[in-house]
């Protein structure tokens, strides 16, 4: 991939990345010479592509350590599975503070628990007890994916609020029962 | 305007570069391994993964270290039919240690980082949405892994259990350019053997990969009353007959094999004059003698 300033002629290079917003990803380019710069926005999958080949935007600044992508995006792998993964011995690229900001933005962006400092986008439904207690039925690996297809099918259906009936109605849209 | 071909470089990401440490970090890590060996087929549920165990134990018994790489990403077997299902990976800045079965057999398989068993693989995204663009990618990411960042050491046979069909074998072949050779098993019946065909073509006439041979899984059964053998599928359709040039042998039914696969302990080690076992150890020196010649 390689970005051209018109004006000057001249080869754009990398400059930043931004922080994700919905696993989307925007990386920075500018002109060496008139310092123009532009954004290019990657949606999830381009974003998720990217990390499925282990590449990063702007080069790495270190080799990537063993089994980092298994170990840091398999989303069903069991806790314990390695042994001897000290606090000195943790990838570094796996969202512990890493020294690619580009690493570290990608793997932001599929943190459950990373908190953006700008506000996240919420979804502004309700989920009615009934409908929490049956979205906590639905295996772990699957909930989130199952929860942003439900609110999407509330909300282009004009509901407001998500429960048990709404579920039910959702419910053809998935592969898993719930 | 400056042409694609005119700009310098990708704006300092350098991808071919990263590419290139992808792939050199395989390749060092593949100078202590002697020969590489994919297994594959063409369908499912022919026994591939029960016959590259029991081919690693044949090898292992013979005293050669051996290593499996379970390349079944979505289905990993090698685990629970080797019995190291509970074993833990050790984490080092050079590598991973694989699991090692009770024999020395050393092996990688995806269902040593599941965390429950009816856990399928599923990848960290935002969303699921679209996963059909970059799953199979994730994949063969995974298999990078497994090959290249394993502390093999030195091994003279790694095998790769591939998953059924001819998919994932261009794959491995980009990941290991100088695979050894490949292992077709079969059933005898006209619609597997329909099936490897396809395998053995695009090995051989695609990606120029020696084909070691074709093993026959389930060829027959012995009959435990008077000794007889007895077909369980088609008589006249064998490998002997189809793939005759390139015939590795021919593997009885036994149920034991499958007891042995279901309780861990690799049925070579626990059957050691029985029909099937002479047929796989016969299979395994032809593997050997199509190295050393």
């Amino acid at each position: 991939m390689k970005f051209l300033c018109i004006d000057c002629d001249t080869a754009m290079k990398f400059k930043d990345v931004t922080r994700p917003e919905q696993g989307s990803v925007t990386a920075v380019f500018e002109c060496p010479d008139c310092f123009t710069e532009i954004a290019m926005y990657l949606n999830p999958s381009e974003t998720q592509m990217l990390k499925s080949l282990d590449l990063q935007l702007g080069g790495k600044s270190e080799a990537a350590q063993p089994m980092q992508m298994v170990r840091s995006q398999l989303e069903t792998a069991k806790k314990d599975s390695f042994t001897n993964i000290s606090s000195e011995n943790a990838n570094s690229e796996t969202g512990e503070g890493g020294k690619c900001p580009f690493t570290s933005v990608i793997s932001d962006a599929f943190d459950e628990n990373f908190e953006p400092t700008s506000e996240p986008e919420q979804s502004g439904l309700k989920w009615t007890p009934e409908a929490l207690e049956r979205l906590e039925r639905i295996p772990s690996f699957v909930r989130p994916m199952a929860k942003m297809g439900i609110e999407s099918f509330a909300k282009d259906n004009g509901h407001t609020e998500i429960t048990g009936e709404i579920m039910d109605a959702a419910r053809g849209n998935f592969p898993t029962q719930f | 305007m400056k042409s694609y071909k005119e700009l310098p470089d990708d704006a300092g990401s350098n991808i071919i570069g990263q590419v290139t440490a992808q792939a050199n970090r395989i390749s060092k890590r593949l100078s202590s391994i002697k020969h590489t060996v994919a297994i594959m087929s063409g369908k499912g549920g022919v026994g591939k993964s029960a016959i590259t165990t029991n081919l690693a134990t044949a090898l292992t018994l013979k005293g050669y270290s051996v290593g499996i790489v379970d390349a079944d990403i979505n289905g990993p077997s090698i685990a629970k039919m080797i019995g190291v299902r509970n074993a833990k990976l050790e984490f080092t800045l050079s590598g991973v240690q694989p699991a090692i079965s009770s024999l020395g057999t050393k092996i990688i398989s995806m269902d040593l980082l599941l965390s429950e068993d009816d856990a399928p693989v599923m990848w960290n995204a935002q969303t699921q949405k679209d996963a059909f663009t970059w799953r199979s990618t994730m994949e063969v990411g995974a298999l990078r892994e497994f090959i290249g960042d394993t502390e093999w050491g030195d091994l003279d046979y790694l095998l790769l259990d591939l998953p059924p069909g001819s998919d994932r074998l261009p794959n491995v072949v980009e990941l290991i350019p100088n695979l050894g050779g490949v292992v077709v098993v079969t059933i005898p019946s006209e619609v597997s053997h329909l099936i490897v065909q396809k395998s053995i073509t695009m090995a051989s006439d695609i990606l120029n990969v020696p084909i070691i041979g074709v093993v026959e899984n389930m060829a027959y059964y012995v009959c435990k009353h008077c000794g007889e053998h007895e077909s369980l599928f088609s008589d006249q359709d064998t490998p002997e007959n189809t793939f005759s040039k390139i015939s590795l042998g021919r593997i009885p039914f036994d149920p034991k094999l499958s007891s042995c696969s279901d309780n861990g302990t690799p049925y070579l080690n626990e059957y050691h004059d029985t029909p099937v076992t002479i047929a796989i150890t016969e299979i395994a020196q032809k593997i050997q003698d199509f190295f050393n010649t």
